[in-house]
C-alpha cells in the first residue's frame, strides 16, 4: 500500500462511517419528533400547505448540511423552530405580499376533527380570513409573539429563547398583541 | 359591550388555535425523509473514488485543479521566454512578405499598379537611420585632433571676446 493509500485509509476510518449512519438516524428522529412542530410553526406564517411542508423540508436539508454541528445543539426543538423560522420568513421577505394562494380551506382541515366541529360553530372560514388579515397588521414583533404562542408544543421560553429575549417580554408582546387586536376588531366591527 | 368583545376575541383565539394546531399531511415525514435521502446520495455521488471502497476527500478535487493550473501557467512562462530569446541581438527581424495585389479594388493599386521587378520595402538599418546608436564620445563633446583641418568653404564661427556685447 502506497503512502497516499494510507492516507485515503486514515481518512475514512471504520469508526467515522459508523459516526455518519448515527448521524442519519438521529436526523431521521428528529424528523419523526418535531416534523409537526416545525408544519405548525411554518403554517402560522405561510397559511399555505405545501409551502409549509416544503420549508419543513428545507429545514432538515440544512440540517443534513451541517450534521457535524448536531453534537453541539442543546436543544434541538429551539434550534430546529430557530431554522425554519428564519426560511419562512426570508421567502416571505422575497415574496414582499402576502401570497395569493392563501387556501382558507387549509386552516379547515387544519384542526383535529373535534376541535374543528367546535370552532366551526364560533367562526366561518370568511371571518378566519378577516382575522388574519388583521393579524398581519399588528406590529412585526407582536405578530411574531402571537403567531408563536399559538403553535401548540411551544413554551414561552422556547419562544424567548428562538426569538433572543426573555419570557418577560414575550408575554407583554402577546398581552399587547391581543389588546390590538381587540382594537382593530372594534374598528372593523367583525360580525359573527 | 365586554360580551361582544369576548366573542370577538374567543374568534381570534380559535383562528390561532386553527393555525397552532394545523395537521400536516400524513405522508409529510416519509416524503421528507426521501428527499433527505435523495440529497444525501447526490452529495456522495459527488466525490470521486480513488481507491475502490474508499471516498476521497472534497478537497482533492480543488487541489488537483490548482495544481495543473499552475503546471500550465509554468509552461506558457517557459514557453515564451525560451520563444523571445530565439531571436539574435542586433539582427532585425524578417520583413513581412508584402503582395502587391494587381488586379485588387484597393484605391492606390487603381491608381499606380506596383511593378512587377519592385520588391517589398526593407526596414532600414541601425546605421541608414542618419541616428546614433550608441553613443562615441566620452563626456558628451567629441573630441577633435589638433591635426583636423577644416575643408574649404567651410566657415568657422569667431568664439565671442569678454566686453563684447553677446549676440
Amino acid at each position: 500500500m502506497s503512502a497516499f493509500e494510507g492516507q485515503l485509509a486514515g481518512w475514512m476510518t471504520p469508526a467515522r462511517v459508523a459516526k455518519s449512519v448515527d448521524k442519519s438516524q438521529t436526523i431521521a428522529q428528529l424528523v419523526a419528533e418535531y416534523s409537526t412542530t416545525l408544519y405548525r410553526v411554518a403554517f402560522s406564517v405561510t397559511r399555505n400547505a405545501a409551502e409549509a411542508e416544503d420549508a419543513v423540508q428545507e429545514t432538515f436539508l440544512r440540517v443534513l448540511k451541517h450534521e457535524s454541528q448536531l453534537e453541539e445543539v442543546r436543544d434541538y426543538r429551539v434550534w430546529l423552530v430557530r431554522i425554519v423560522w428564519n426560511i419562512v420568513l426570508d421567502r416571505k421577505r422575497r415574496a414582499k405580499t402576502r401570497p395569493e394562494n392563501e387556501d382558507i380551506a387549509d386552516h379547515a382541515r387544519a384542526l383535529p376533527s373535534k376541535d374543528r366541529a367546535a370552532d366551526a360553530a364560533v367562526i366561518s372560514n370568511e371571518e378566519q380570513g378577516r382575522i388574519l388579515a388583521l393579524v398581519d397588521k399588528l406590529p412585526r414583533r407582536e405578530r411574531e409573539a402571537l403567531l408563536l404562542s399559538a403553535v401548540q408544543e411551544l413554551t414561552t421560553g422556547e419562544i424567548a429563547a428562538m426569538l433572543g429575549t426573555t419570557e418577560s417580554s414575550i408575554r407583554s408582546r402577546i398581552f399587547r398583541a391581543r389588546r390590538e387586536m381587540a382594537v382593530l376588531l372594534e374598528k372593523e366591527g367583525i360580525q359573527r | 359591550m365586554t360580551s361582544e368583545r369576548n366573542e370577538e376575541m374567543e374568534k381570534v383565539d380559535a383562528v390561532l388555535r386553527a393555525i397552532g394546531g394545523a395537521v400536516p399531511d400524513p405522508e409529510m415525514e416519509g416524503r421528507i425523509l426521501h428527499r433527505l435521502a435523495a440529497a444525501r446520495t447526490s452529495a456522495d455521488a459527488g466525490t470521486a473514488r480513488l481507491v475502490p471502497g474508499r471516498r476521497v476527500p472534497r478537497f482533492v478535487g480543488p487541489l488537483a485543479g490548482f495544481a495543473s493550473a499552475g503546471l500550465m501557467c509554468g509552461v506558457i512562462v517557459v514557453g515564451s521566454v525560451r520563444h523571445s530569446h530565439e531571436h539574435r541581438a542586433g539582427e532585425p527581424p524578417a520583413p513581412p512578405v508584402l503582395q502587391i495585389q494587381r488586379g485588387g479594388v484597393g484605391a492606390a493599386s487603381a491608381v499606380r499598379p506596383a511593378d512587377p521587378g519592385t520588391a517589398a520595402p526593407l526596414p532600414a538599418s541601425p546605421a541608414a537611420r542618419g541616428r546614433a546608436t550608441h553613443r562615441t564620445a566620452q563626456r558628451g563633446r567629441a573630441r577633435i585632433p589638433r591635426q583636423t583641418k577644416k575643408a574649404p568653404g567651410v566657415t568657422v564661427p569667431v568664439p565671442a571676446r569678454a566686453g563684447s556685447p553677446q549676440q
